[in-house]
């Protein structure tokens, strides 16, 4: 229990090409870990907007929305993953759907180890401090795309460059799937409109 | 029953209605809404800070309708004088708005000389009239009477071209006598001329906005198609003031600019303070239609404060010396106090009058409580009297709690008397977070000057107690291995 859920992860974010490894062929990632850091990171973003320094915090408060902010983490994720795996599996790339939600989830960790000391000490912080709060917060965000490439690397036994652009494919896909939703969901909605007028047409002539 | 319950139903709304016409629907005697924005950059509605209290026509001073009126200056002596360019002449009234006298031309060289479509004057503090005659290319110097003393004409120079039309639109003087002309199709800056009336110079310069898109798009064209676009040179300079340390304050009416109001240093260079959430610009949010505010009159309130003149919404807007935005009040429309073509603004002790072109009458304007309170406390606070201001401020919120800036006044006072803490809050109401920064910063620093012995007794206690557990769990493991050995 230990060993998986903090121990593993721990080991992962300082070793990742060992661990991202051991994830792929020793099966030891855990989805339950994947989604606690998704989850913890929707969390993180939350109580950030919400209890960051004054100095550091810049949203208005009127306009802070929980689900709007689970929203802008959790499509993405799940665009990612779904993005990914259906560019990988055109270009050879080995990892399952499953091992893609792993990488993608398990990268998320350090957002969230570094996120909550951060939103603490960031109510601590005078003006010229808070270079730091930025600094670290930026190292976070660095630091989870590393191990997204890495991961990606890992799973998919890919070299560097091609890592690079199946990276950038993913991220063209995930727009134009995007795109087809709302292509979708828009048609559907003219659809639904069509029925409902035939069906009143109908109502009131007879 | 049924019969007395209904009459008695169909009265209560019979009166009902009475009762809901005899309140009147606004409550606010202004004919226009008044608004500041905050933070966010939203205009948040605000209490009125000037209602309007009378007009001044031509009419009731007891002369003929002004006409097309250009100017309007308040002497330092308390008198107003009214440049009523469509007649040629200068009305002057008493500081009670009585009639003085009128000044329709003034003798030279032995003949009689009258003013043709003149666009501005001034009066200095020895009642001398500066006349920006621009029909005539000429400014004229009058004393008190209307006695001339001296001309400036077109200035003989060598940076200016021969094909040069002088022609002055308005002008300011300072304490030493330097004239300081707003000239039309003059973009170098504003005409600075001696005592004497000779040209020295230019100063304070508009620079060019830089337009990137239009920049490339002249790349890609054609030498015949570029000769064919505009060209880009500053815009003109709108109007002139001058404070009482001889910093000239100017506007200018170029839409893009986002510093449209310039106080020039002796040098010419900007040395406005824009330390408010926002551009000193008039207003800062409006659709395309009417878009930006053209100012186009500045006066210099003293204290520090500055009220500009938006002609497109007809608004005034008034800023203390930081840079932060008052209040405003004014807008378009035919009752009184509404505004159709305004072109100056003035002060006369505490009123604000507004010139009407469009309705050829002076509109005079007088502070509410709440912009009483205002401007008492922004000048308390400009003379450095915080402690004073602190009164004053606090009233201030009780009509308007939504004004930042008295949140923001209260704080820096506590903070002068080293009340960090208690300023921590007002600062964050203001939403000034370099204020708040600085109080911040004293107030950890005295927790932790307050608090450090305790903290470092228990980190040692804590450190002590982790390093026993230590040897106790060692010791503890260590006899147990013992005992299974059996060495007890």
């Amino acid at each position: 229990m230990k060993q998986d859920f903090i121990k593993f992860p721990l080991h992962l974010i300082f070793h990742p090409i060992d661990a991202f490894w051991d994830l792929k062929s020793d099966n030891r990632g855990r989805l339950l870990v994947a989604f606690a850091a998704l989850a913890l990171t929707i969390v993180m973003m939350i109580l950030q907007k919400q209890y960051a320094g004054f100095l550091v915090n810049y949203i208005d408060p009127r306009t802070i929305n929980s689900i709007i902010e689970i929203a802008t983490v959790a499509v993405p994720f799940f665009l990612w993953c779904t993005a990914n795996w259906a560019v990988t599996t055109l270009m050879e790339g080995e990892g399952k759907f499953r091992e893609i939600v792993l990488a993608t989830g398990y990268s998320l960790i350090p957002i969230i180890l570094i996120y909550a000391p951060m939103i603490l000490i960031s109510r601590f912080m005078v003006q010229e401090e808070t270079a730091f709060y930025y600094l670290f917060n930026s190292i976070a965000f660095f630091w989870f795309v590393l191990l997204l490439f890495i991961g990606m690397m890992t799973v998919h036994q890919y070299t560097v460059i091609r890592t690079i652009i199946t990276m950038v494919l993913t991220l063209i896909v995930m727009g134009i799937i995007v795109f087809l939703g709302a292509l979708v969901f828009s048609m559907l909605q003219q659809l639904y409109e069509f029925g409902y007028n035939i069906y009143r047409e109908l109502i009131f002539r007879t | 029953m049924a019969r007395t319950v209904k009459r008695w139903l169909v009265l209560l709304a019979a009166v009902s209605l009475l009762l809901v016409n005899a309140v009147p629907a606004a409550a606010s005697p202004a004919p226009y809404e008044s608004y500041n924005y905050n933070y966010w950059k939203e205009a948040v509605p605000s209490p009125d800070a000037y209602l309007p209290e009378r007009t001044i026509s031509g009419r009731d001073l007891g002369i003929s309708e002004f006409k097309d009126p250009g100017d309007v200056n308040v002497s330092p002596s308390g008198l107003i004088y009214i440049l009523d360019s469509g007649n040629s002449r200068i009305v002057v009234l008493d500081p009670g708005f009585k009639l003085l006298r009128v000044i329709d031309g003034f003798m030279m060289e032995g003949t009689t000389e009258t003013f043709n479509l003149p666009g501005g004057l001034f009066v200095d503090e020895e009642e001398r009239i500066y006349v920006a005659d621009t029909g005539n290319s000429r400014v004229v110097v009058l004393d008190g009477e209307g006695t001339l003393i001296q001309t400036i004409t077109k200035p003989e120079s060598d940076i200016l071209s021969t094909q040069f039309q002088f022609q002055p639109l308005k002008l300011t003087v300072d304490h030493v006598g330097r004239v300081y002309v707003v000239a039309q199709g003059v973009y170098e800056g504003i005409m600075q001329f001696d005592e004497s009336g000779k040209f020295i110079g230019y100063v304070g310069t508009n620079k060019v906005e830089r337009d990137y898109g239009e920049y490339i798009w002249r790349m890609l064209s054609t030498k015949a198609q570029r000769a064919q676009m505009v060209l880009f040179v500053p815009t003109e300079f709108s109007n002139a003031d001058i404070d009482h340390k001889g910093f000239v304050y100017a506007t200018n009416i170029d839409p893009g600019s986002n510093e449209p109001i310039k106080r020039l240093n002796p040098s010419g260079e900007d040395v406005l303070k824009r330390f408010g959430y926002y551009d000193v610009k008039g207003d800062i949010r409006f659709r395309n239609n009417p878009g930006p505010s053209k100012l186009i009159d500045v006066k210099v309130l003293g204290d520090g404060m500055y009220s500009v003149l938006d002609a497109t919404q007809n608004r005034v807007f008034t800023y203390d010396d930081e840079g932060h935005l008052l209040y405003i009040y004014g807008g378009k429309g035919n009752q009184v106090g509404t505004l159709k073509t305004p072109v100056a603004i003035e002060q006369s002790g505490e009123h604000h009058l507004v010139l009407d072109r469009g309705k050829n009458n002076l509109v005079v304007y007088e502070p509410t409580r709440f912009g009483a309170r205002v401007n008492e406390a922004v000048a308390l606070h400009y003379r450095g009297e915080d402690t004073e201001a602190v009164n004053i401020w606090r009233e201030v919120l009780k009509l308007n709690a939504n004004y930042d800036i008295a949140y923001i006044g209260i704080g820096k006072s506590l903070l002068m008397e080293k009340k960090n803490e208690e300023a921590l809050g007002y600062f964050e109401l203001g939403m000034d977070r370099k204020s708040y920064s600085v109080a911040f910063k004293r107030h950890r620093r005295e927790m932790m000057k307050e608090h450090f012995g305790t903290f470092l007794t228990a980190a040692i206690a804590l450190i002590v107690i982790l390093i026993l557990t230590r040897v106790a769990v060692k010791w503890r493991r260590r006899r147990q291995v013992d005992r299974e050995a059996g060495f007890h």
